[in-house]
């Protein structure tokens, strides 16, 4: 080990980690900055014009009041349901934990469009399954739920993208080290006062990942808000924006920017401050010794705690599903719901023709290729920001939130703009063009649960590994990543579910030859019957459900969802 | 697990990433010309005309044109304009040609001059007006119309016109698209506004309006009972009502919304011998026909209507009139207005 050791040593660091960086700053940053200094440069001339008609608008202070609002109250609503599910499912001896694990995050492979036109259909106040049912049990005078109001737009939203945090929170608990908490109940703490005063407070930084994804994905959706918000009239944000960019010409996409401008900062300060709380304390929960955690044993209320996880599991996951399930099978919709009124045959066509095979392949390919580069950029940026001391280390981390918290059409967009080769790069219609979209929209998923997950792993293992002459590669292989294996997967998982079935950016940058499923579930759902779109929802659902399940049996249970 | 799995996975990332942006430089179609003449190479056609009317079209296309290849980018309207918008900036167009459902986009594209001049001969048939240079030329007729569920509502009772849509007993079982959100829901809501007045809006949503997203949110929602009455794209419903559904078209009386979608050719299209060809293909009978089939009315006079439909000309004269210019110029006047008088609460 000389000198000459410890300089490639160093190399191979940097270059790993300037790699990625540089990835980043050409796919993801390049085109949003690109966009954002078009909207306010008029043929060569700065101009704030736009910023100000579109900000001296009180409609647009109100969608973006409603926004904040409403991503605020997802995330607190997801926050809650959350932790207590997965500390049931990965702490506990709650019987069936695998089957509610999978169950929990179930809402996350049905696409949000088809699952809130699912909802509309559900809890309607006119024409509502679940609204016309009560009415006729309890004999009600009125629908009791309205879906097409605020509570029902929260609803909607949390059933959706709570997983965020049920992932992230429930990877952290997994890999924490139970000797702190088994100080606390050495100690005489209850089972409920460890885990309020010991566990909560050491999965702050991971609560706090789940939460702030939570509050970015409710903020930056189009779909669910213009399918329940709409006829309730409530505006947000991402509306607002699209109004603007369907004005069609170029002084609509630059009010679209302006606008979404604010969503990006409103995502990096709630970051930024995120980072001020969690930079004054040590939440280092991975250390050397640490063994599998305990598990506790809820004795008698293991049967209370599958009730409940039951009871959520059926409201919130199998209701949708069964009601897209039972939409697949439906001859028309003008008739009730009855045995007369099902029927496999909108499944045939589905499963015969070929048009289906092409964009499910597509879709494959660049889902897994968005979340393994993602994936891959994420570890290296959050470990450039946890790990090292190197200034201005955090910038990457809070660069890869610009692109998660912009409307995805709005990057479509972008994209288009920057990489049709006036910069030197031409993707344009290929299927790389649609990978980046995916990786701009959501490489923050993946950098968010990976970088809370590197937070809470103590330097002290990667010291041993290099003082023991391992390299700072074989380190990384070899401790690093083994110990915060669990966020990988999980931000990959995340990363590739909703690039899978991605619609916004697909439908507009797809070429002849590159169309997507999210694409087809567009056309089906507007132009051919909802009830193929449905089956095709379906058939999402089972592939995925059928990919993790072979992951985990292949690997033994250590990598899927 | 095997921990050198991710290294393998970092590599395959990278080369892949490679594999993929060269790939797509590199890509480009070199198919034989077969026997027979006409135009050559490709031609991309952006379109809002609906898929299962653009595969049905593939097979004759392909017999009127055996050496060409015909790519089609299928959205809706707004995605299409969209997706032009981003490469008008980029100065990129990929199009050649241009149908979507929004006269007056023409007129602004024309405006910029993004358009090519062509008179197709088949354009002495157009009985509808057109672009008198020739940059743009009527192809395909879709209706903003009145529709009711039969279940729900007996003919006799249905509305006749706009103005019934305001009577207290349909309080609150009305929906239309949003004009923010739908091409063809902005000519309703302009067309409407011009003849009617903005109070006609003010009082519709007095009388409980709901406003979706689209069309298709709307068709379901009329299909499933939600509402009993929508305003929508006459062809949503022929085609259900094709399907034995119970839904039916009512022509107000007081002016249906009549929305004749052009065909134009772009100025950077770099095949614009098969452009015109094209075109002129579309304007011909042949191409008329397969316009019906979808549902949507011909421009021609010399074709049939739709299958349930009556002919254009029976309510052609009563049309509620459409400012095309107007609408190009202050579009985003007029989605303020509906927005500040309908959507705000």
């Amino acid at each position: 080990m000389g000198v000459k050791g410890a300089l490639s040593r160093l190399d191979a660091k940097w270059l790993v980690i300037l790699g990625s960086v540089g990835v980043l700053v050409i796919f993801v940053v390049v085109p949003m900055v690109y966009l954002v200094i078009n909207s306010f440069i008029v043929d060569g001339v700065v101009d704030f014009d736009n910023y100000k008609t579109v900000y001296s608008k009180i409609v647009n202070w109100e969608a973006l009041m409603n926004t904040f609002k409403l991503s605020l109250l997802v995330m607190i609503l997801s926050l809650i349901i959350s932790f207590p599910l997965a500390w049931l499912v990965g702490r506990t001896n709650m019987p069936g934990k695998g089957f509610f694990r999978t169950t929990f995050v179930a809402t996350y492979m049905i696409p949000p469009y088809v699952g809130a036109i699912a909802w509309t259909q559900l809890l309607n106040p006119s024409v509502g399954f679940v609204n016309t049912m009560l009415v006729h049990m309890f004999n009600l005078s009125s629908s009791p739920f309205n879906i097409y109001s605020m509570g029902g737009l929260v609803w909607v939203l949390t059933l959706f993208y709570s997983p965020f945090a049920f992932i992230t929170i429930s990877r952290a608990l997994e890999k924490m080290d139970p000797t702190l908490e088994e100080a606390a109940r050495i100690s005489g703490a209850s089972p409920l006062r460890a885990l309020c005063d010991v566990t909560l407070p050491l999965m702050f930084p991971s609560i706090l990942a789940g939460g702030l994804l939570v509050f970015i994905a409710a903020g930056s959706c189009f779909g669910i808000p213009s399918i329940v918000g709409m006829p309730a009239q409530i505006e947000v944000l991402t509306t607002r924006i699209v109004t603007y960019v369907y004005m069609g010409d170029s002084k609509g996409i630059r009010d679209a920017t302006a606008l979404a401008v604010s969503l990006m900062l409103v995502a990096n300060s709630i970051l930024f401050f995120m980072t001020m709380m969690l930079g004054k304390k040590d939440y280092v929960t991975i250390g050397g010794k640490s063994t599998r955690p305990n598990i506790v044993d809820l004795g008698v209320w293991k049967w209370a705690a599958v009730a409940v996880a039951v009871t959520y599991g059926l409201v919130t996951v199998f209701l949708p599903i069964a009601s897209i399930f039972v939409s697949s099978l439906i001859k028309t919709y003008s008739q009730p719901i009855n045995l007369s009124n099902l029927t496999f045959e909108n499944w045939l066509p589905v499963i015969q023709s070929s048009q289906f095979i092409v964009p499910i392949k597509n879709s494959f390919i660049t889902a897994t290729a968005a979340a393994t580069i993602s994936t891959v950029i994420a570890v290296f940026v959050s470990y450039l920001a946890i790990k090292t001391r190197a200034k201005g280390r955090f910038i990457p981390d809070v660069l890869s939130t610009l692109g998660g918290a912009t409307p995805s059409v709005v990057i479509a967009l972008a994209l288009i703009i920057t990489f049709s080769g006036n910069l030197g790069l031409n993707l344009y219609s290929t299927l790389a063009i649609l990978v980046v979209g995916y990786m701009v929209k959501y490489l923050t998923m993946s950098v968010r649960t990976i970088s809370a997950s590197l937070s809470q792993v103590h330097a002290s293992l990667e010291e041993a590994a290099l003082n023991s002459g391992a390299s700072w590669l074989r380190t990384c292989k070899d401790i690093m990543l083994p110990l915060i294996a669990p966020s990988i997967v999980a931000g990959w998982f995340l990363v590739f579910m909703p690039s899978f079935y991605e619609l916004t950016m697909s439908i507009i940058l797809y070429g002849a030859k590159t169309k997507t499923i999210g694409v087809l579930l567009y056309e089906l759902q507007t132009y051919a019957d909802p009830q193929s779109a449905s089956v095709l929802s379906v058939l999402v659902l089972i592939i995925v459900l059928a990919g993790n399940l072979i992951i985990r049996k292949l690997t033994k249970g250590s990598v899927g969802i | 697990m095997n921990k050198r799995w991710y290294v393998v996975v970092a590599l395959i990332a990278v080369v892949g990433m490679m594999g993929m942006v060269f790939a797509g430089c590199g890509s480009s179609t070199a198919d034989k010309p077969k026997a027979g003449g006409g135009p050559t190479g490709t031609v991309m056609i952006y379109t809002s005309i609906y898929p299962d009317i653009i595969e049905k079209v593939k097979p004759e296309m392909a017999k009127a044109f055996p050496n060409l290849d015909i790519q089609w980018f299928q959205g809706g309207t707004e995605k299409v304009v969209t997706k032009i918008s981003g490469e008008v900036e980029a100065n990129k167009v990929s199009a050649d040609l241009l149908m979507v459902a929004d006269p007056s986009y023409y007129l602004t594209l024309k405006e910029r001059n993004l358009l090519y001049k062509y008179d197709a001969p088949n354009r002495k048939d157009v009985v509808l007006p057109k672009d008198e240079e020739g940059y743009w030329t009527p192809v395909r007729v879709s209706n903003m119309i009145i529709a009711y569920n039969t279940k729900k509502i007996s003919a006799a009772d249905a509305p006749k016109s706009w103005q019934d849509l305001l009577d207290p007993k349909w309080k609150g079982r009305v929906g239309m698209p949003s004009p923010l959100l739908s091409g063809t829901a902005f000519v309703t809501a302009s067309a409407l506004s011009d003849k009617f007045g903005w109070d006609y809006f003010t009082a519709l949503k007095n009388n409980g309006l709901k406003v979706e997203e689209g069309n298709s949110a709307l068709q379901n929602k009329l299909l499933t009972g939600e509402y009993d009455i929508v305003i929508i794209l006459e062809e949503n419903i022929l085609k259900m009502a094709g399907k034995g559904e119970p839904v039916k078209v009512v022509y107000p009386e007081d002016g249906t919304v009549i929305v004749p979608s052009p065909i134009a050719i772009f100025n950077s299209s770099k095949n614009k011998e098969a452009a015109q060809a094209i075109t002129n293909w579309w304007l011909s009978k042949e191409g008329q026909q397969a316009i019906v089939k979808g549902w949507m009315h011909s421009v021609r006079a010399d074709v049939e209507p739709p299958k349930g439909a009556p002919a254009l000309k029976t309510f052609l004269e009563k049309a509620a009139p459409t400012d095309w210019a107007k609408m190009a110029k202050q579009a985003e006047q007029i989605k303020e207005t509906f927005r500040v008088k309908i959507l705000d609460k």
